[in-house]
């Protein structure tokens, strides 16, 4: 009886190991194809939108990566909110630096060609999307130099450092939001 | 009457500096790191140490909440560890702000509610300033796409390098390579191996059985040598057995002892089986042991 049983344990562990073995395979096969999609899409090369869908996050940000290199502003945008909430904070932060990148590019792009009026809202979004990168991972350095550029781009002001604060100085205050300002010093 | 008057002031003065004994903190300290070298983003910690009298104990609403302080301070974790009378509170504040030189900046201080009963008692932490430097120069530089900007970050291919998948992979393949080679020895496929184990197992079984199961024991042995030998074994064919198997030569008095022990236990009647002839027979299955194990 004993034997039996022993016996019989012995063929489903076997079985069950055979089982995983072939999973884990699996697994590792698909995470292969991925890297290999991934590798594609960095080196500019574009890939079926179905196989992007059906994959990782990675998978993702590595289509969005590729649509900002080739200036795929809108799409890249797209791309990038689907995978906002996804995977974990390492890779949410990523995903808000190149988000972050992805506007103050656009905003660099409209104050340089004089579209202060387009400009603003994008370097607003854009430090929207550094500062919670930053608060994800405080440690990225790119981070912080691009949060860096956007602010001086679109300085901030404090109500409380301009106490004099009548309707006769709007007009200075708005100009404190002009793009630009270290450009052209001595 | 003339009062001493030196006594009186040194009584007065170390009353004046003891403290009084029913202040109801304490210890109190502020640990704050260096109050220089920060620059945009990074993150500042700061723990609050107080240690209150007994029956006095901090208000949890006093503390600062998490969320946003000023335009660029944030205050992104809040955190009180309480341990008997001392309390711990860790505040670790975010700074956003751009400066174009070494700007000296404040953490705002705040003040810490107690309370014995229905009395409050508050404690002030003081504000803390600390210097900020730019990470950019004055004039910015311009690379060829116009200002000088961070590159993106590329989606990395280590995160997707899934080491639970090569270990999975792993541990399954070895434990079905363990689980078949153990079935195969089982159903016999290594016969090279479970030869190794035959007086093993018989030495086993006899040290159960007594004399009276002689039989058996006598039965046990010739199966093991009949089963080393690949075919029945008897005392006119010991000399080929000894070809096949040159070890058990030296033993052949033993071997030869136990097979006219057994005709005659089996073939002869009024055979009386003694202690002895069990012992004898262990011996032999001893030796046999010792060869098969290759230490003799």
């Amino acid at each position: 009886m004993i034997r039996r049983f022993r016996h019989i344990s012995l063929w489903s562990a076997l079985a069950l190991a055979l089982a995983g073995a072939l999973y884990s395979l699996g697994v590792w096969y698909g995470i292969h194809r991925d890297n290999h999609l991934i590798l594609q899409l960095t080196s500019g090369k574009d890939v079926a939108v179905n196989k992007v869908i059906s994959g990782e996050p990675e998978l993702r940000l590595a289509r969005a990566f590729y649509f900002k290199q080739k200036h795929r502003y809108d799409e890249a945008l797209s791309t990038l909110s689907l995978v906002m909430d996804k995977g974990d904070q390492a890779f949410q932060a990523k995903v808000r630096y190149n988000l972050g990148n992805l506007y103050l590019e656009q905003a660099l792009q409209q104050a340089k060609a004089m579209n202060i009026n387009a400009a603003t809202p994008l370097a607003g979004l854009a430090k929207q999307a550094y500062r919670q990168s930053l608060a994800l991972d405080s440690g990225n350095w790119d981070a912080k130099y691009n949060l860096e550029v956007a602010m001086r781009l679109l300085p901030e002001m404090d109500r409380v450092d301009m106490p004099d604060d009548g309707p006769e100085n709007r007009k200075s205050q708005l100009w404190t939001t002009v793009p630009g300002f270290p450009r052209g010093l001595p | 009457m003339r009062v001493p008057l030196i006594p009186v002031i040194l009584v007065l003065s170390l009353l004046g500096c003891s403290r009084p004994i029913d202040e109801p903190v304490s210890y109190f300290n502020v640990e704050t790191p260096r109050p220089f070298g920060y620059v945009n983003g990074d993150e500042i910690p700061r723990r609050i140490i107080i240690e209150t009298r007994s029956g006095i104990s901090l208000q949890p609403g006093s503390v600062p909440v998490k969320g946003q302080i000023n335009r660029w301070l944030n205050l992104n974790q809040v955190s009180v560890k309480q341990s008997g009378r001392r309390y711990q509170i860790d505040l670790r504040y975010q700074v956003f702000y751009a400066p174009l030189e070494v700007k000296a900046l404040t953490l705002p201080g705040f003040t810490l509610q107690l309370s014995q009963g229905e009395k409050n008692i508050s404690q002030s932490v003081p504000a803390w300033t600390f210097t900020l430097s730019p990470l950019r120069e004055l004039v910015v530089r311009q690379s060829e796409q116009g200002e000088y900007l961070r590159p993106d970050s590329p989606p990395s291919l280590s995160l997707l390098v899934n080491s639970h998948a090569v270990y999975g992979l792993a541990a399954s393949l070895t434990i079905a390579a363990l689980t078949a080679l153990y079935l195969g020895y089982l159903y016999g496929c290594f016969p090279g191996l479970s030869r190794r184990t035959v007086f093993k197992r018989v030495l086993r079984k006899l040290a159960g059985l007594s004399k009276a199961d002689m039989e058996q024991a006598l039965t046990l042995v010739h199966q093991a040598l009949n089963n080393l030998n690949g075919q029945p074994l008897f005392s006119n064919r010991l000399s080929e057995f000894y070809r096949r198997n040159p070890p058990y030569r030296q033993i052949n008095s033993q071997l030869t002892w136990f097979f006219n022990y057994s005709n005659r236990y089996f073939f002869s009647d009024g055979m009386i089986v003694v202690q002895q002839d069990l012992q004898q027979l262990k011996d032999l299955c001893e030796q046999c042991r010792k060869i098969e194990r290759g230490s003799r």
